[in-house]
Formats: structure tokens, C-alpha cells, sequence
């Protein structure tokens, strides 16, 4: 198998240059397609253990993530459709995620790393968008099959509409069927327990871990 | 930078403006005793900053949005487009909570003006958000990758031609007036003349000078009632704003997921951004702290928070220029005040460096007993009360964690109470215990 370590090196230490430049060296020189894409992936997870230990930050997550897209662009011709799933072993993903940012809060630059991550990590997600009515985030998750949900808001006046997901999903018998992540900047414990939530993060690879770790 | 002669020269400018504004000198009280409770409460808050030995108690002062409106029933809607509601929901929230310094009504802006700009850069209730909410940044990519030569060039004309068309659609023809330099001699001063004479100009034009008026007729109106709130006792909590160069590059101009990848792509071009900046937010803040004769000049952090950079990266692109801007503002006598967003316990000794000028750090998610044990007796510290609990707490919590929070920050005599946020809401129940329990806990 080709020594792919420069490309993992590239990547992991944010050489954006020589990622794309080795990305295509290597699909040039014939290595399979999926064994650059599963560098990629081993890279992101480095990626994610180094944030854990908080040797990189969010620009290093941001910019990881654009590598993955420039890289995953240039790949996807070459991988056949069922390769691209988690860890390249085929389209087995470990679960299902809904996110959304609640009703009246328009803030997603949070959500939108996290989903990121969590695509990245294997999860099936399904994000809404932004100022989701609390219905529509239900309904949705029902429809998707999710096992967990991501609820996002940065404001004070999300933690309402945090909780209503909550009451609804209990009203309709579904709240031991399905997890309750809360996510954003005013996010502590005594917002969690007003919301009835299972967690809260207000930092996105331990949303991610939490996530993994209930699902695994 | 000031060197050390200097720099004791601005703490002496620092309490000299300070002591000026805390004498209410200039201000039409409503009697004796309010001009009296005007220098207690103002004196307070700048005893706080200078560590006073001889300081009575703990000032309170909280950062106010929505929430003076909100607890008076008023919506956000009502709140924007109103301003007799909202500055009549002002003064009853100073006459009930009694804070020691004024939150800023202006804050809340005028809606009908925003309608008339088109404006883009927010949503706000009435205008893409529900009506009982607050105003909400609409974050993007404003200013492209390309476009740093034209910032660093000439910001006023970027910001003129570049960035105020792409944030408010009413003036978007601003973009295609020439650069202004050509009313330098009369044969070249045709261009810029005619543009201004476009049909599309003159629309944007007349929108502006509307959405002015709008502007004008609305703090004449606002205004009345803050001239009640100080004529009543309560000084205004800060004179100018400001913003630290990176969150001017990363929340206005290039969003922030495009700045953190410029770090990476075009470091030396956001170096030289922001050292270009410096001189603009310097001048931003001390215009606005001199107009209206109150030193404390507003500066809201955000993506220098913990989690956003590593602390080489906050050394390097974040710090420098705040320092900067704040030396620069105390060089001419003003006292920066921090609203440190997020939290800081990564990096609070980077704070102790502004220790020998008057500095304020208004603290958020910042453990403070960390906050304290760096910076007590060096800087001044506010915040730290957590929001969830004014929301969602009971009073009985309430008055436990502000006598917690006192015994935790205030020991250095350098300390200024206050719930670690820009109050969209609260709960009246919770408000009126915090402030009990700040004035009874925080007597020295």
C-alpha cells in the first residue's frame, strides 16, 4: 500500500497547498482513490484529538474541514458512491443526528461546525437551519429515524424554545426514544435542567464525543 | 505604544476624566438629592476602576439590551419602533432596579430608519425576526478575500463604496460612485458630481437623508427620557464605543469562518488590516467618550475567546491590536471596558498586561476566582454572574451565588457587580434579588 504519510502530515498540520497538491500526485501516481480518502479521514480524526487536547482551535476545525471538501471534490470522481461512508468501509454510519438552531434564534456558525464534525465522524445528519419551529424539529426528527437531536441557540431567549422540544417529544412518547443535546454560548448545567435535556457543550468536539459515546 | 513616563501620564488623563464625570458637572438634575445619588453611584463605579482604598460597597452595574423593555411588557418590536415606549420602560427599570450606572437605550436603534436603509447586516423583530424577540447579526462574508488592499489602502472608502452597500440595499449605488478624490481641482471633480447625479444615487441618497431624519426625530424623542434617567441620578454606563480589530475584521467584514481560514491563507494581510484599524477604533472610541463628557469606552471581545484560538494565535492576531486600541484610548484619558465574551481563563494573564492603565474587564463565562486571583488588584473585574440563573433560577439561588460571587471577586476592592451578559430578558422575581443581594453582600 502507498506511504500516504506526507499527505497525512499536510493535512494535520494545515498545509493546504501541499494537501491538494499531494491529493493529486497520488491519485496520479495510481494509488486507489479510497486510500487517499481514508487519509483524509485518519487526519481529521488526529485533527479532532488534538483540539480535544487543546492544541488546535476552531481554525484549525474550519480549516481542516475546507481541506476535506477540496479534497473529497477531487476524489469523488474516482471513489464509487458507497465508499465515501464512514470510515470508507462502506455506507454504515453510527446513527442519526437532527440539528437545528430553535425557533427565533438565526445564529449557525456553531451548528454549522458541529455538523460538520459529525459528518466527518460518521454520523448521519440531517440539519434544518435556522428558526425551526419546534413542531417542524419534531416532525422532522420522526421522519429521519434520528437518534439524537442537536438543538442550537445562542441567545437567552432560545432556552424556551429548547425546552418545548423537550415537553413535545414527551407528550408524544418519544422522549426515552430519542437523545437532547443543547448547544451555544450561554449553555451551563442550570439551562440544561430547565430544558430537560441530556447535554450541554459549548464546545463542538466534546458535542461530537457526547454524541459518539451514547451511540457507539 | 506609551512608554512608562507616559503611561502614568494617562492614568493621571484616566482620573482626571473620570473624576469630571463623576462630579455631573454639565447635568440638569432633578434636585439636590439626585445629583447627590449621581456622584455616589458614578463615584462608585470610579473607585472601582482606581481601587479606591476607601470604596463603600460593591457598584452594580448591568449591561442592558431588551430588558428593561421586556420586563415592562414591551416587545422588541415595540421596542425599536417605539421610542416612547422604550424610553419610558427605561426610566420605570432604573426606578425599580437602581443600578448604579444607566443602560444604554440607544442600543435598541429605530426600526422604521433600518426599513428605509433596507438594511441587511441584522434582523431584528418586525423584520425577519418574531416580534416579541431581540435584534439578531446576520453574519457573512461582506468583505471578500480579494479586498484587503482596498481596507488597508483607504477603510473609509471601503467602508463607504465596499461595505455599507452590500449591508443596506437602499444605498447599494454607493458602490458605483468613483473615490472622492477627484473634488481635489475643479476639471476633475465631473465624475464624482455626476454620479451623485444618477438616478439610482438619488434614490440612495434620499434614503439616507431619510432614514437621518428618521434617525434625528427618534433620539430627540429617546433622548428625553435619558436625560430623566441621568436628571435622576444615574450616570450612563459608558460615553463611546469601540471594537477590537480583529472582531472588526471577523464579525462585520469577513465572517468568521473566513477570517480563521485568512489566518492560515493570508496571515500578513490580516497583520496589516488590523494595525490599520488601530488608529480608526482609537478615534471611534475617544469621539464618542468626549461628545458625551464619559470616559468609559465599550469594547465587546468575541472570537478571542477560549476555543476560538490557541493562545500563540491570540498573541500574534488578537492581542496587539486590542492593546493598541486600548492604550490609545487611554492616552487620551478615556478607560477602556472590556465585555469579554465567552470565557477567558485561558488567557487572563494576558489581561494582567493593561495593569498599569485604568482598565475594566467585564467578564462573561470567566471562572472568577481564576479572574481574581490574576488580575485582582491590577485591572478592574465585572461580571460573572451567570444568566441562566436570573432566567431560570429561583431567588433564594439568586442571592446565594451573588453572595458567592462577592466573596469570590471582590476582595481586592476592584470589583464591580454585574450578570455576565447583554440582557435581552430577565425575570423580575431574580432581578430584584441580585440587586438586594449585590447592595447587601457587597458592603465593605
Amino acid at each position: 500500500m502507498t506511504d500516504l504519510k506526507d499527505l497525512f502530515t499536510a493535512i494535520v498540520d494545515m498545509q493546504e497547498a501541499d494537501a491538494l497538491a499531494l491529493t493529486k500526485q497520488h491519485l496520479g501516481n495510481s494509488t486507489p482513490a479510497i486510500d487517499i480518502f481514508n487519509c483524509y479521514q485518519e487526519a481529521l480524526e488526529e485533527i479532532g484529538k488534538r483540539f480535544e487536547k487543546q492544541l488546535y482551535f476552531i481554525p484549525e476545525l474550519i480549516m481542516s474541514g475546507e481541506m476535506m471538501k477540496a479534497g473529497a471534490e477531487i476524489l469523488k470522481p474516482h471513489l464509487a458512491e458507497q465508499e465515501t461512508g464512514s470510515g470508507g468501509n462502506g455506507n454504515q454510519k453510527l446513527g442519526k443526528v437532527l440539528i437545528a438552531t430553535v425557533a427565533g434564534d438565526i445564529h449557525d456558525i456553531g451548528k454549522n461546525i458541529v455538523t460538520m464534525l459529525m459528518q466527518l465522524n460518521g454520523l448521519e445528519v440531517r440539519d434544518l437551519g435556522v428558526d425551526v419551529p419546534t413542531d417542524e424539529i419534531v416532525e422532522e426528527a420522526v421522519a429521519f429515524g434520528a437518534d439524537v437531536i442537536g438543538l442550537s441557540g445562542l441567545l437567552t431567549l432560545a432556552f424556551d424554545p429548547m425546552k418545548a422540544v423537550v415537553e413535545t417529544l414527551k407528550e408524544k412518547g418519544l422522549r426515552d426514544k430519542i437523545k437532547v443535546i443543547i448547544g451555544g454560548g450561554q449553555m451551563d448545567q442550570q439551562v440544561c435542567s430547565y430544558v430537560g435535556a441530556d447535554a450541554f457543550v459549548t464546545d463542538a468536539v466534546l458535542g461530537v464525543n457526547r454524541v459518539k459515546g451514547w451511540l457507539s | 505604544m506609551v512608554d512608562q513616563e507616559n503611561k502614568s501620564a494617562a492614568r493621571e488623563r484616566q482620573d482626571a476624566f473620570l473624576a469630571q464625570w463623576a462630579s455631573g458637572e454639565g447635568i440638569d438634575f432633578a434636585g439636590n438629592e439626585e445629583k447627590a445619588a449621581y456622584q455616589k453611584r458614578a463615584g462608585l463605579i470610579a473607585s472601582a476602576i482606581t481601587f479606591d482604598p476607601d470604596i463603600e460597597r460593591v457598584p452594580i452595574n448591568l449591561l442592558t439590551t431588551f430588558a428593561p423593555t421586556m420586563l415592562a411588557g414591551v416587545s422588541g418590536r415595540e421596542a425599536m419602533y417605539n421610542p416612547d415606549a422604550a424610553g419610558k420602560a427605561y426610566l420605570d427599570y432604573h426606578n425599580i432596579y437602581q443600578p448604579d450606572a444607566a443602560g444604554l437605550a440607544p442600543l435598541l436603534m429605530y426600526g422604521p430608519a433600518l426599513e428605509t436603509l433596507q438594511y441587511k447586516l441584522y434582523k431584528w423583530p418586525g423584520n425577519g425576526v418574531a416580534d416579541h424577540l431581540s435584534f439578531q447579526f446576520m453574519e457573512k462574508e461582506y468583505m471578500k478575500a480579494d479586498e484587503y488592499d482596498w481596507l488597508i489602502n483607504d477603510p473609509t472608502d471601503f467602508w463607504l463604496r465596499g461595505f455599507v452597500p452590500k449591508t443596506a440595499d437602499a444605498l447599494a449605488p454607493l458602490a458605483s460612485i468613483p473615490p472622492i478624490y477627484g473634488a481635489m481641482e475643479l476639471p476633475m471633480f465631473g465624475p464624482w458630481l455626476v454620479s451623485m447625479g444618477t438616478p439610482p444615487v438619488q434614490e440612495a441618497l434620499k434614503a439616507l437623508m431619510e432614514a437621518g431624519k428618521q434617525c434625528f426625530d427618534w433620539i430627540n424623542t429617546l433622548g428625553g427620557y435619558l436625560a430623566k434617567i441621568m436628571a435622576a441620578g444615574f450616570p450612563c454606563c459608558a460615553g463611546g464605543f469601540s471594537k477590537a480589530p480583529f472582531d472588526v475584521l471577523s464579525d462585520s467584514l469577513r465572517g468568521t469562518t473566513h477570517l480563521m481560514m485568512d489566518l492560515y491563507r493570508q496571515p500578513e494581510k490580516v497583520l496589516e488590516a488590523m494595525e490599520r484599524l488601530v488608529p480608526l477604533m482609537i478615534s471611534l472610541g475617544v469621539g464618542g467618550a468626549v461628545a458625551n463628557g464619559n470616559p468609559i469606552v465599550f469594547i465587546p471581545l468575541h472570537k478571542g475567546a477560549d476555543g476560538f484560538m490557541s493562545n500563540e494565535q491570540f498573541e500574534k492576531f488578537y492581542w496587539p491590536s486590542l492593546k493598541a486600541v486600548m492604550y490609545g484610548l487611554a492616552d487620551a484619558g478615556c478607560v477602556p471596558f472590556c465585555f469579554v465574551e465567552g470565557a477567558y481563563n485561558q488567557r487572563l494573564e494576558y489581561l494582567a498586561e493593561t495593569a498599569d492603565i485604568r482598565s475594566v474587564y467585564f467578564f462573561d463565562r470567566t471562572d472568577m476566582g481564576k479572574a481574581r486571583e490574576v488580575l485582582g488588584g491590577k485591572v478592574c473585574l465585572q461580571g460573572g454572574f451567570p444568566i441562566s440563573l436570573i432566567l431560570t433560577g429561583t431567588a433564594d439561588e439568586v442571592r446565594e451565588e451573588t453572595r458567592r460571587l462577592i466573596d469570590a471577586a471582590a476582595g481586592d476592592k476592584g470589583y464591580i457587580l454585574s450578570i455576565g451578559c447583554a440582557m435581552d430578558e430577565a425575570k423580575h422575581e431574580t432581578l430584584k434579588a441580585f440587586m438586594e443581594a449585590g447592595r447587601e453582600y457587597g458592603v465593605y
